[in-house]
């Protein structure tokens, strides 16, 4: 077996926990928790005992029966959640937690309450890092911890907590490592299959996670740099996003999509949880500080986030993703536009379904893009 | 950071806004004002606006329902950016400002009552403001956009963040994060708050919420043509804290208990929930002709809240979690304003790009449908013409009224 085989065989071993999710997650001892948002501390749930997975709509295309219980102008991704709900997709599941990520989300979770059997369960979430909010954001998560307690008759120590830190913080240090590949120049795996390791570490099986990904991330060790002409390098910021097809425009274009940031890129696996002192306070703290989505109320921040991933990631390019009526990052766009020109950084702004099948549009405008970027 | 947009002085910016509306191509045909009451809140306006444009004033940018009570006990003027955005479409040529949104590539899929704050900031028509108080109350756009206004001036951004839980938890997260407004608006303007400041502003509020819920329990009893409009725009002014907001709501009281002598109308009582355009939008007028219209928001069980003149932070917190958009407390509060104004039917007015109002239509219709009212949810957008034309929504509307009467 050569070198990339030996790869693409350890990055499979991983993926495949994304993609036999459903039968892994029957196998599972102990309840089960969807969630549609990074910002569900899922350390808390795993402390309890309880496999906490994300919700991906990818179950449900048919987005008929969502639109009429909120409406057809709403982001396709809360839309696909919603669908797979009433198509009973995660009917073993025993809670859904809702985060405060935003506004549509909020009413998704309204909605899910009314017309769902699972119960779902709203945690409010600051939309920024401030002491008061860190308070507030840690007397909710205790709130949390009471809720499970009762529901599965069991105590969540401190103990407990930081041993789920630990597995947590595991699985993102891998990944992190994984990304740092990318730094290298070794682009051994498509944009797409490290969207899809991000999705495996998002099932809340941690423990066989952070065990496939050992031999992924020693067969990447043994990989050199990419030989060749150097192609474009690419982020990409934004929205909900795993979209196959994109990913495999841009990557056929020639550039190399060297940063996803997005929840099932970078943004899952940045920054720590600080082991010492209270576990709660610091799963707060951490979570709050972590997030420079665009659900953060200063935008500011987040592009300086932004710019500096661009810097360590090397990438010359932009491409800004929106899902269709995804507010929160279209109202950031002009902001990252400008700031973006400010530092002579070339944007392309594309906007899509979660489940949109016809790209041919968005493939022209890829191309020429990235050809643009090349001579 | 947004370098190339300019910022003039108050006095060129306020030539800037009468430019727009002298350049105004809309025409829109007004019915006049109905109620004396109108001219008291009238007055009011238009002193405030003068105010604000003058270089010594102190002008704070804030959203709805904002506890302008803060912003009073430091002297400063309140500016509504989403409320003055609306009144101004009455008489400017909102195109104009649409289009300089979307050469700053701001989707036109976003609520056009978002779209319209911005486009005027970009048209430099607002006075400067000296600090940006930032609410995610009624929605978390209306946050983004005044957050980036923070940007556009570089003014000082000072957050406030309303979550959707409402427990003693959520209400001492409120009143801190209300504290630190005051300690930030402090060092903004260079002062010391003076307590007897805020008692006044906040007593000032009390006594305008007092003649306000007095005339809207008028309206439990009696149909008066134009008082709920009048009652939706002082709701929308929000001026609350403002000594003159007293005398606009006693105006419009003692107008109100006049009106009950007068003969009694018969009209079907319609409850527009939703938000509203201006007063001279063509729906309005059209149904104005066969309905009593009779506004949501302005009956909202939050505006009943009295603020606790020696410590407000606590009662404003509580307010402020109460005006939060919650589809099981809306929904148990459109339950009783039915109750208590013997409401005929619902008008639901689902403006293109708010997510809120679209989320919350299928719960607002299921209590129609359990109370056995007629209703109609129409999409439609009530402030950017390229998006809504009155024949296209016309004939639901006349199917509408004719189911209602």
């Amino acid at each position: 077996m050569n070198r990339e085989q030996a790869i693409s065989n350890a990055a499979q071993g991983v993926i495949d926990i994304h993609r036999n999710r459903f039968d892994l997650w029957r196998a599972a001892r102990g309840p089960k928790a969807g969630y549609l948002s990074i910002d569900t501390p899922e350390e808390i749930l795993l402390a309890a005992g309880v496999v906490p997975f994300r919700m991906t709509g990818e179950s449900e295309s048919d987005t008929i029966d969502a639109c009429a219980r909120l409406s057809t102008n709403y982001c396709s991704y809360v839309l696909s959640c919603l669908g797979e709900g009433l198509a009973s997709v995660y009917d073993f599941a025993d809670v859904v937690i809702f985060t405060d990520s935003c506004d549509m989300r909020k009413r998704l979770a309204e909605t899910w309450t009314r017309e769902l059997k699972t119960t779902a369960y709203f945690v409010d979430l600051p939309n920024d890092a401030s002491n008061i909010s860190k308070e507030y954001f840690t007397e909710r998560l205790r709130k949390l911890i009471e809720f499970l307690e009762r529901r599965y008759r069991c105590t969540i120590t401190d103990d407990a907590l930081r041993r789920a830190i630990a597995l947590c913080s595991t699985s993102r240090k891998l990944i992190r490592r994984m990304y740092e590949y990318k730094k290298r120049d070794i682009q051994m795996l498509t944009g797409m299959e490290y969207v899809e390791v991000v999705k495996a570490a998002t099932t809340g099986l941690k423990e066989i996670f952070n065990e496939r990904m050992i031999p992924l991330l020693e067969a990447l060790e043994a990989a050199v740099p990419t030989a060749g002409p150097k192609r474009p390098r690419v982020m990409i910021s934004g929205s909900y996003f795993d979209h196959a097809g994109i990913i495999e425009v841009i990557e056929k274009a020639g550039a190399d999509l060297v940063c996803e940031d997005i929840s099932n890129g970078i943004k899952y696996c940045e920054g720590q949880i600080e082991p010492d002192g209270d576990p709660v306070a610091a799963i707060a703290s951490y979570y709050l500080e972590r997030n420079t989505s665009a659900r953060r109320l200063e935008a500011s921040l987040r592009v300086r986030h932004m710019l500096d991933l661009m810097r360590e990631y090397r990438a010359g390019s932009l491409i800004y993703y929106a899902l269709k009526f995804c507010d929160t990052n279209l109202h950031d766009y002009p902001y990252v536009l400008q700031r973006f020109k400010d530092e002579k950084i070339p944007v392309l702004f594309l906007e899509s379904e979660r489940n949109g099948g016809n790209i041919e549009g968005a493939k022209t405008r890829i191309q020429t893009f990235i050809e643009s970027r090349m001579f | 950071m947004q370098s190339e947009l300019k910022v003039s002085g108050r006095v060129a910016q306020y030539q800037n806004l009468l430019q727009l509306i002298g350049e105004s191509t809309t025409g829109t045909a007004r019915d006049g004002l109905p109620l004396k009451a109108s001219h008291a809140r009238s007055i009011v306006n238009c002193h405030r606006l003068a105010e604000a444009y003058k270089e010594q004033s102190r002008v704070a940018f804030i959203t709805e329902q904002f506890p302008t009570e803060l912003t009073f006990a430091f002297e400063a003027l309140p500016w509504n950016i989403e409320s003055m955005s609306t009144m101004l479409a009455q008489s400017l040529d909102v195109d104009r400002i649409f289009q300089l949104t979307q050469e700053r590539s701001v989707s036109r899929d976003l609520c056009s009552f978002l779209r319209g704050p911005y486009g005027m900031m970009l048209a430099d028509c607002y006075p400067r403001p000296d600090v940006v108080l930032t609410n995610d109350q009624p929605c978390e756009g209306l946050a983004k956009v005044i957050y980036w206004s923070g940007q556009r001036y570089n003014v000082p951004v000072i957050p406030l963040h309303t979550p959707n839980t409402c427990d003693e938890g959520s209400v001492q997260y409120v009143a801190k994060q209300l504290q630190r407004v005051m300690s930030d608006l402090e060092r903004v303007f260079g002062v010391q708050l003076n307590p007897d400041s805020l008692r006044a502003s906040v007593h000032w509020s009390n006594e305008a919420r007092l003649y306000y819920n007095k005339t809207i329990n008028i309206l439990r009893q009696h149909k008066l043509p134009g008082v709920s409009r009048e009652l939706q725009e002082i709701f929308g002014m929000n001026y609350f804290g403002a000594r003159q907001n007293v005398q606009v709501c006693k105006a419009l009281y003692e107008e109100a208990v006049e009106l009950t002598n007068a003969e009694p109308v018969k009209a079907t009582r319609v409850l527009w929930i939703g938000q509203v355009p201006e007063e001279s939008h063509e729906v309005l007028r059209h149904m104005g002709k066969n309905v009593e219209i009779l506004y949501w928001a302005p009956l909202w069980h939050a505006n009943s809240i009295v603020l606790d003149e020696d410590n407000p932070f606590r009662s404003m917190a509580e307010r402020a979690i109460q005006y939060h958009w919650n589809a099981e407390r809306m929904g148990a509060d459109l339950e009783r304003i039915c109750d208590d104004f013997a409401v005929d039917a619902f008008f639901i007015a689902s403006v293109w790009g708010c997510r809120n109002m679209m989320g919350l239509s299928p719960m607002i219709r299921d209590i129609a449908i359990r109370r056995k009212l007629k209703y109609l949810i129409i999409n439609i957008d009530l402030v950017d013409r390229n998006n809504y034309a009155f024949n296209h929504v016309k004939n639901r509307v006349d199917a509408f009224l004719e189911l209602v009467q």
